[in-house]
């Protein structure tokens, strides 16, 4: 990974505003280690029901199989882990500034600030990070499912085990104030759809038990790790927030490793989440994170790769087009 | 945006090197006007905490400024203070950080875990000790208890990951909020915040304390004031510990940071942001016991 390094200049604004960004790519590139194939309209229309896809079903007789492989996958070549430039980070920056000064001139000074999560990369509105609670009070049960399975993401991360999925995502949703509300919903389900999410999550859970790699204290493991990269003097605002975060950064050197978890989305939206998280944690720390780890809760599939320059550079041009096609009445 | 001595985006290379620094030759200056000026302002405070009906006290932290200098529809509608994952992660992250620190552990995961099972087993104990966050986090439901774990551990790594610990000269302090208690009023008294305190020299080689404050929320116009005001505190505080020279304010989420060097002007600010926070809580109530619980 510390071969000779590929130069790219690229001006994205003008010089008297910044220094030229210039992109550094590792010498040998290594491919994404996608393990099983992504998951196909098919196996999202069994994961919706309960079943989990024959494809995919787990191998009982050898249960941490899967987790040891997302665990070997990640330290593999951890000895040698990339170097990036230093002028990367501030050459993403200065290309997000550009396009966010733009959006700040549209929709005038006084607006409030905007805050752009992942879905700002495919939504054909705005979407802010949390859906949550909709006028009416009612929480979609996609959403629902997908904040009852992170809060039991985060205990087994935590703790290693899982007694009773329900009722554990509840008890840890009724300690967050954000959430508790959410946890007083499920409560108030007739019994008939409380059982149908409890089948739902025990899939789910069974498949992260099998897929989450069981990280010593000394990789310093921490969920639901919150970036948010403020452009234009804070009044816009990119965010988002990383399921799972491991290693200690170190300047220059790309030796995070992070994991993003999809609880039945499109497997290349969330790919593409994680790339956006990627990018925001190169804006945050000036180094981007080493490899990611996409674990799809529903499949039990998994897919392990490493970051590009290429794959920053295509995000950080998807954000762009996509902040020049917002507008005054966007909040 | 924030107006402060300096700002930037940190790693832990420059935001340790933000907050050790040495000092420049001003601070030997400084430091004397710091002191001369300090004298006047207990008498000057004192008498903007003007009693209000009912004989409620002033209780200041760095909340209650931001909360009164930032824009109306920047401040989250105030609830009643409740522990959660929230509001508990600050006190268990700063436990396992001291017991890393100590050597006593060598993880923030397992400083928070021991944190977290000294706390259940005083309160299970009935030990006097035994805080209200203590009998919180015994009645929790393991779950519930691995959801509040889990915060812990994140707020304790990134601070731990945001620093380069080897240098500092000594053992920093972790966590310690510093309270001032006004000579002439009973009814008022001002917090300091700082999640790590250590040292940093001045050019003849006297030691003056650095602060650094983990800072929530979005970047924001009011920063100045928060650590001016603190600031203000730690130089009321100084007659029994080391004068204060800088505070370094940190955003985990972005990774930025603000430098308060404590000069006259430093001092100014954080008086005056603390005559226009009496002004706005002789209009709204000041609810103390939450952010004080929490920060406990």
């Amino acid at each position: 990974m510390c071969g000779p390094q590929v130069l790219v200049t690229r001006r994205v604004t003008a010089l008297v505003h910044t220094s030229p960004m210039v992109l550094v790519a590792p010498g040998q590139e290594q491919g994404a280690l996608w393990s099983p194939a992504p998951p196909t309209p098919d196996d999202r229309a069994l994961s919706a029901s309960g079943a989990q896809p024959a494809a995919v079903r787990l191998d009982t007789g050898r249960p941490a199989a899967a987790r040891d492989e997302v665990l070997a996958l990640l330290r593999d070549g951890s000895g040698q882990r990339p170097r990036f430039d230093p002028g990367l980070a501030g050459g993403l920056r200065a290309w997000l500034e550009d396009a966010a000064a733009e959006l700040v001139a549209r929709r005038g000074e006084d607006a409030p600030p905007l805050f752009l999560g992942p879905r700002l990369l495919w939504d054909g509105s705005v979407a802010a990070a949390d859906p949550g609670e909709t006028p009416t009070g009612r929480y979609p049960t996609e959403w629902v499912r997908s904040c009852l399975i992170r809060a039991l993401f985060a205990q087994v991360v935590t703790t290693g085990q899982v007694e009773d999925p329900l009722g554990d995502a509840l008890d840890a949703l009724r300690v967050d104030p954000g959430r508790s509300a959410m946890a007083r919903h499920v409560d108030e389900l007739p019994e008939e759809a409380r059982s149908a999410l409890a089948a739902s999550l025990h899939v789910h859970i069974e498949n992260l038990m099998n897929l989450t790699p069981r990280f010593a204290a000394g990789w310093l493991p921490r969920t639901h790790d919150r970036v948010a990269i403020p452009l234009a003097g804070g009044r816009v605002v990119l965010n988002g927030v990383f399921d799972l975060l491991v290693g200690a950064p170190v300047p220059g050197r790309a030796t995070l490793c992070a994991l993003g978890l999809t609880t039945g989305g499109r497997w290349a939206q969330a790919r593409t989440a994680l790339h956006y998280l990627a990018l925001l944690e190169t804006l945050r720390s000036g180094t981007p994170p080493f490899r990611l780890a996409l674990l799809h809760s529903a499949a039990g599939r998994y897919g392990v790769e490493d970051v590009l320059e290429e794959h920053l550079r295509t995000i950080v041009s998807h954000v762009v087009v996509r902040l020049s096609t917002l507008g005054a009445g966007d909040a | 945006m924030p107006e402060a001595s300096a700002s930037g985006t940190s790693s832990p290379r420059a935001l340790t090197r933000a907050l050790l620094e040495p000092f420049g030759a001003s601070a030997l200056d400084d430091r004397a006007s710091v002191l001369d000026a300090a004298r006047c302002i207990p008498r000057t405070l004192a008498d903007l905490a003007v009693p209000r009906p009912g004989g409620a006290s002033f209780h200041l932290t760095d909340h209650h400024v931001r909360e009164a200098l930032g824009p109306p529809d920047g401040v989250t509608p105030r609830t009643p203070f409740a522990w959660s994952a929230l509001t508990a992660r600050r006190a268990l992250g700063l436990a396992g950080l001291r017991a890393l620190l100590t050597g006593a552990v060598r993880s923030p995961v397992d400083g928070v875990i021991s944190a977290v099972d000294d706390a259940v087993r005083a309160a299970h104990r009935g030990e006097n000790t035994a805080s209200p966050m203590d009998r919180w986090l015994a009645g929790l439901p393991p779950a519930g208890r691995g959801a509040v774990q889990a915060g812990a551990v994140t707020w304790a790594t990134r601070l731990w990951c945001a620093l380069d610990w080897s240098a500092f000269e000594e053992p920093p302090t972790i966590g310690r909020d510093h309270w001032w208690d006004s000579p002439h009023s009973s009814l008022l008294a001002l917090r300091s915040r700082a999640e790590v305190r250590s040292v940093a020299r001045d050019p003849a080689g006297s030691p003056l304390s650095v602060h650094l404050v983990v800072v929530g929320g979005p970047r924001r116009t009011t920063i100045r004031s928060e650590l001016s005001a603190a600031a203000m505190v730690e130089v009321l505080c100084s007659p029994r510990s080391l004068p204060p020279g800088r505070m370094v304010g940190w955003w985990p989420d972005s990774g930025h940071l603000v430098t308060l060097e404590i000069d006259q002007r430093a001092l100014n600010d954080g008086v005056a942001a603390v005559a226009r926070t009496l002004a706005h809580t002789g209009v709204t109530p000041i609810d103390c016991e939450g952010v004080m619980r929490a920060a406990a």
